[in-house]
């Protein structure tokens, strides 16, 4: 009986791969495909935004802020928010967009998703890796003080940014006053998230509602802290994170169940 | 079998506050091996039916129940990525539906004749190609029961034919469930007709009063 069970389990755990792997193909050939550079693009695309940003902050502020290089800063927070605004930029409609692929009884608005921005994240957090080698090759950022805390960061910066996506995503597909909700939310998100400031800046009353509204804070601390070690103070709590990312995640899930019964397809 | 039980189906309407039912209470039975066509006129709930029951949509109410494995609704759009070549295409559908890519590929290139587009981007074909590829793509991967909505009509002379050898000749064996305005092509092949009216619809055993209704609604 349990054999059985599990052989059921096998084979879903199988198609289930096959489905992902095939979703992950179709993105990539979709969006970088035999042309010019190819899959190289996945990491490229990332710092072809990040590299002027942050060239352009260098220039209009002074070396060392608050005790921390600015370069380094600037990174830290600059790639993370990169990171969600792409993972969730393209979460709007992108069960819809992708409907041809629901055609595949296999296929699940939630295997479009995961293909989708699953590999979104994987572009940015290689964008991410290659643009820190090559910056610590230069001498501009050091090797992270404490860098279980530095990828336990990213962790956490990967799971809100899904989560996010996921809700959004689901739910777009229900009205269409999400992506006008959206669009400027994702804009007041870039001022509050935490890329531009740090927990220990905020004057005490507003630190508190600061660390209690504001997940993304929690994670961007946890980069930070482990980037600079103990030349800086820095707030988090990860039981709390987590508490919100899987009660969101969950929520999202939820939503994207029977995200089916909304979509109306060609 | 397929059993379709009291089926309906309401889509929002993207301008009112209100839905529209497009089916109502439809229900039917397709057996292995059997092979029925759907009429209607245009907007009658052909396509959606088809939808339905590959499982792309889920009915408002009632329920669709399978017991053999259904194509995607063959002809349209769906099921291929435009964006990619035709070869890339024929490699997903190899990855999701677990067949080898060699003889699919020889295959689809057999039975498509779609030559050196393959290797382009399906977006730039011709209406006639994609439907081609789609239909090929959906005999490669060799369901029990193949849903088709007016491709018959697509495809010029020889791939009709073609299409009707693949489809009628070496798999006599499946079902099918039809949507098409060409008689002919009904009477020769599919023993039952579901008349789709206004959102109803009824079976008929008799082709010749199915037509005779459709033809009069």
């Amino acid at each position: 009986m349990i054999l059985a069970e599990i052989r059921v389990f096998g084979r879903a755990l199988a198609v289930q791969k096959r489905v992902l792997g095939a979703l992950f193909m179709r993105e990539f050939m979709t969006r970088w495909g035999r042309r010019n550079l190819g899959f190289a693009w996945l990491f490229a695309e990332p710092l072809v935004f990040a590299f002027p940003v942050i060239f352009m902050w260098t220039l209009i502020r002074a070396p060392y802020e608050h005790g921390m290089p600015m370069i380094a800063f600037i990174w830290s927070g600059y790639l993370p928010l990169l990171m969600f605004r792409h993972v969730t930029g393209g979460a709007l409609y992108t069960v819809k967009f992708n409907g041809a692929m629901l055609y595949h009884r296999q296929v699940t608005p939630l295997d479009i998703f995961i293909g989708r921005q699953g590999l979104e994240l994987m572009g940015n957090l290689s964008a991410c890796a290659v643009s820190y080698l090559l910056f610590y090759m230069l001498g501009i950022l050091d090797w992270p003080h404490d860098y279980a805390l530095f990828l336990i960061g990213f962790f956490y910066m990967s799971w809100w940014s899904l989560a996010v996506a996921l809700t959004v995503a689901a739910l777009s597909e229900r009205s269409e006053l999400v992506e006008h909700i959206w669009l400027p939310v994702s804009y007041i998100y870039m001022a509050l998230c935490g890329f531009m400031f740090m927990a220990q800046w905020l004057p005490n009353p507003l630190r508190q509602v600061a660390l209690s509204v504001d997940p993304p804070l929690h994670a961007y601390e946890m980069i930070r802290g482990g980037l600079f070690g103990d030349q800086i103070q820095t707030f988090y709590d990860i039981s709390y994170l987590s508490w919100i990312l899987a009660i969101l995640t969950f929520f999202g899930l939820w939503m994207m169940r029977d995200v089916r019964k909304h979509l109306i397809l060609e | 079998m397929i059993t379709v039980t009291d089926v309906s189906k309401d889509y929002h309407s993207e301008t009112r506050h209100i839905y529209h039912r497009v089916l109502s209470n439809v229900s039917f039975e397709l057996k292995r091996g059997e092979k029925i066509a759907v009429l209607g006129r245009n907007g009658s709930g052909k396509s959606t039916l088809i939808r339905l029951v590959a499982g792309i949509e889920l009915p408002t109410i009632g329920s669709i129940e399978r017991t053999m494995s259904v194509s995607w609704p063959v002809g349209g759009h769906g099921g291929v990525a435009g964006s990619m070549t035709g070869n890339d295409n024929i490699r997903m559908i190899c990855r999701i539906y677990n067949k080898q890519f060699k003889l699919m590929r020889d295959f689809v290139e057999d039975f498509a004749e779609l030559g050196k587009y393959l290797a382009e981007p399906v977006i730039t074909y011709s209406a006639g190609m994609r439907a081609r590829l789609n239909f090929a793509l959906s005999l490669a991967v060799d369901f029990d029961c193949y849903l088709i909505d007016e491709i018959i009509a697509v495809g010029d002379h020889r791939f009709q034919r073609r299409s009707h050898e693949e489809l009628f000749d070496k798999r006599a064996d499946r079902s099918l469930i039809l949507a098409s305005h060409v008689p002919q092509i009904v009477k020769d092949y599919c023993s039952r007709a579901l008349v789709l009216h206004r959102g109803r619809g009824k079976m008929f055993d008799d082709l010749d009063l199915a037509f005779d209704i459709y033809h009069d609604l």
